[in-house]
């Protein structure tokens, strides 16, 4: 919370107090009282208000307590809990350094991302708080999205490493303090998620931001680069694991025995061909993007030149063409799309291809039945308008859009 | 040369300084990690260490093999050919009759003399798909070529993740399925206090052989109990290609869990090192789902401790007394009667004496709705009434 005064030495903490808006937290929103109650207080007069560390302990000023009235303080105990059930320090942690060093502006973020859903659920939170309006910004995004547009600042706001992950000096550790887990807080975030989706099936409202953050400790999007990477990478692996023997080179191994000629082990490089749908319902930004994922890929794991096949695929006019780059794809009319004809030219050329990787919005025919390659499909742009049909079972499918919230951030 | 005297080896003193550089102790210390190799180590299971390159996993493993007093053999599974591990074919002098056996690698020879040992395979995921194929066997049936490894040798394999090494392919999902994935991170103040020469120490896990019987019935409980509860999580292959080479449940993965939960049971393992060791063997979601069922079934019976309420000890972590506490009402709710109810009063108060009246705020506000109007106020509502005071709950001056 935003710092006010620091404490004066020898306070004595008003635990009552203290427990009672606790209490009142928890009842008021009872989906958080498994979490609340999982945090183990620790009196501390170096901290300004309030803070937590990682292992779920919440260091608390006294004089801080006796200035702030209950139902406040209630506000305060849900906005440390909430740091750390939304794995700020977790994901402080995968920021680049430099923002990491400058932790005081991941804690102004992070307030931020907390404080706007604390406010449009009507809780009260004491004077000096931050949120999105006071730097000007819209509310309900998360941290990692806020952290660009916050100006640096001198401010000794500090919510411990619970929050941005830099351990404060009032922080203390040693193995007779209570402390949680990753694994139990990660089983504790499962926990509250699924109390929050009971809540709201039941009777209760839940903030916009809780429910999405529930969604999304429940079922995870994963980033559709990284699906995307994966599927290129195991297909060519698998490609590239038609290991054989050949006679063209012996084994290195034959000179050891007299008399016998050991094969050796060829390890073929694939070959992937790259076909791209043309058709006037592509986004070309997404369409770029996914394009220059996987080459990326390939060109990593050391597939390149004329390895590479890439076919613009027009079903209309039945054209199809090599092209050896995304910039020389252009996205031409409507109408139908059918991306058979791209697969089934790619398939009968002379350097046959052992992946075929289809960049399309999936309004496409699909073949009847498994061809003798790896079929990836990359769908760009889903999500807006109707969904397309699915591709068969059998074709590794990867739907590219734009990265939700907590996915890219997680 | 400005040196008078030579000495008689010019680097005799630099291997000096060497050897005094590389010198370390150990301190006992909790790393939960080190724990959970230790676990799966002892439970016979093969393990799979991920972690970004020159992070001490050779470390590690150098000290779990003194600290277990095994040998160690490592061997660096990309450099190798498919058939170092499937066997080196060896001409004899008839083939017709006595056949063309496969000879083992010296590695395993040795190991194969010494009964027992801790095999090391180094950048499993950098080693091409045939290579891993080759290895599947060796991890599967402890075959090398002609020889079988001895049972008692563990077999431990490294692995870089995909996004950090350029020819990192992922495990296919048959050698995934077969080992316990344990993520190797380094901890910044473990590594600057080793490099004051002081690493942490691996403490062996002993399994207490009085235990034994009982430690495996209660794992096999708690995880056919999780399954019957939890069908669909028998079998689940993940849906994309990354978590398919990692962890994943599968009846051979719930075989494993069973083993880490027995061996845990049995060497009073620390909860963190257990519940990594489990997550590690099938997944995230089936892990965390299966740990915070075996929490729950670790809670003290209600109707038990109402029979006895002052020899109980609550549950050391808030969520879990706010679990047993609405349980302890609901009991007394069930089967009202006025001894029960003033036992769920004692109940109530030790939440008080433990520093946390809040958690049982909400059961006293239902324990004290509960009462007949012939019963004396008890006097554990105390406990609760500033609480509900300040909170609001209770209007002021009632």
């Amino acid at each position: 919370m935003a710092g006010t005064e620091p404490a004066e030495r020898g306070a004595r903490l008003d635990r009552d107090k203290l427990l009672a808006a606790r209490y009142r937290a928890a009842t008021d929103r009872p989906y958080l009282a498994s979490a609340l109650y999982s945090l183990s207080v620790v009196p501390s007069t170096g901290v300004p208000t309030m803070g937590v560390d990682r292992h779920w302990r919440c260091y608390v000023s006294p004089s801080f307590v006796d200035a702030t009235p209950v139902p406040e303080l209630a506000g305060v105990w849900i906005h440390e809990v909430s740091h750390l059930l939304r794995d700020h320090h977790g994901r402080a942690e995968r920021l680049p350094a430099a923002d990491q060093r400058d932790h005081r502006r991941v804690n102004i973020a992070q307030d931020c991302e907390i404080n706007d859903d604390l406010l449009a659920d009507r809780l009260p939170l004491p004077e000096g708080r931050v949120e999105p309006g006071t730097f000007g910004l819209p509310a309900g995004r998360i941290f990692e999205a806020y952290l660009p547009d916050i100006p640096p600042q001198d401010t000794h706001l500090n919510c411990g490493s619970g929050a941005h992950g830099v351990p404060a000096p009032w922080e203390r550790d040693g193995p007779g303090l209570a402390k949680v887990s990753e694994v139990e807080a990660s089983a504790l975030r499962r926990a509250t998620a699924e109390a929050i989706r009971a809540h709201e099936r039941g009777r209760g409202t839940v903030p916009a931001g809780w429910r999405r953050w529930a969604l999304e400790i429940l079922e995870p999007t994963v980033d559709w680069r990284r699906m995307l990477a994966g599927a290129v990478r195991e297909a060519v692996a698998w490609a590239g694991g038609a290991v054989d023997y050949t006679y063209q080179r012996p084994s290195r191994r034959t000179a050891a025995m007299r008399g016998v000629v050991l094969p050796s082990l060829r390890r073929p490089l694939p070959r992937v061909a790259i076909v791209v749908d043309t058709s006037g319902s592509m986004g070309e930004d997404d369409l770029a993007a996914a394009m220059a994922e996987v080459t990326g890929v390939l060109r990593e794991v050391g597939v390149r030149g004329n390895r590479v096949t890439v076919l613009a695929c027009d079903a209309d006019v039945h054209t199809v063409s090599r092209v050896t780059s995304a910039e020389q794809v252009t996205l031409g009319g409507g109408g139908g799309t059918d991306m058979r004809v791209g697969i089934r030219r790619a398939l009968t050329s002379g350097d046959r291809p052992n992946v075929v990787i289809v960049l399309t919005d999936g309004y496409t025919p699909w073949p009847e039945e498994p061809e003798t390659c790896r079929l990836i499909a990359a769908l760009v742009g889903v999500g807006a308008g109707a969904a397309p049909p699915d591709p068969p079972g059998w074709v590794e499918t990867v739907r590219i859009g734009d990265p939700p919230g907590y996915a890219a951030a997680r | 040369m400005s040196v008078n005297t030579p000495s008689p080896d010019p680097l005799a003193a630099a291997d000096e300084l060497t050897a005094r550089a590389r010198a370390w102790r150990t301190e006992p210390s909790e790393s939960p990690q080190l724990e959970a190799l230790a676990l799966a180590v002892t439970a016979n299971l093969p393990v799979l260490l991920w972690g970004e390159p020159g992070i001490g996993k050779s470390a590690g493993m150098e000290q779990l093999a003194a600290g277990l007093d095994v040998p160690l053999e490592t061997v660096i599974a990309s450099v190798h050919e498919p058939s170092d591990f499937a066997g080196l074919p060896i001409i004899g002098d008839d083939p017709a009759t006595t056949g063309v056996p496969m000879a083992p690698p010296d590695w395993a020879v040795r190991l194969a003399a010494a009964g027992r040992g801790l095999v090391f395979f180094d950048e499993l995921s950098s080693a091409p798909p045939a290579v891993q194929a080759a290895l599947l066997r060796v991890v599967l049936e402890r075959r090398v070529g002609s020889l079988t490894l001895p049972e008692p040798v563990r077999v431990v394999a490294a692995a870089n993740p995909p996004s950090s090494a350029a020819d990192g392919w992922h495990l296919s999902p048959p050698l995934a399925n077969r080992f316990v994935h344990l993520h190797w991170t380094h901890e910044p103040r473990t590594v600057a206090r080793g490099m004051a020469g002081t690493w942490p120490s691996v403490t062996v896990p002993l399994v207490d052989p009085g235990k034994i019987s009982g430690a495996v019935a209660r794992a096999r409980g708690a995880v056919s109990g999780f399954l019957t509860a939890r069908p669909g999580l028998a079998h689940h292959l993940p849906a994309d290609a990354e978590g398919r080479g990692g962890a994943w449940p599968s009846p051979r993965t719930w075989e494993m869990a069973l083993r880490l939960l027995a061996v845990g049971y049995a060497t009073d393992a620390s909860r963190e090192g257990l519940a990594s060791a489990v997550v590690g063997a099938i997944g995230d979601g089936a892990g965390i789902e299966l740990l915070s069922y075996l929490e729950e079934l670790d809670l003290p019976d209600p109707d038990r401790v109402l029979a006895n309420p002052e020899a109980f000890a609550l549950p050391k972590r808030g969520d879990r007394q706010l679990a047993f506490l609405t349980a302890v009402v609901s009991a007394v709710q069930g089967d009202l009667s006025r001894r029960r109810w003033e036992a769920g009063w004692v109940v109530l108060a030790k939440a008080v004496d433990a520093g946390v009246p809040d958690v049982a705020a909400r059961a006293a506000v239902d324990l004290a709705a509960l009462r007949d109007t012939d019963w004396a106020v008890p006097s554990g509502i105390d406990g609760f009434i500033d609480i509900l005071r300040l909170s609001g709950a209770m209007p002021a001056g009632s």
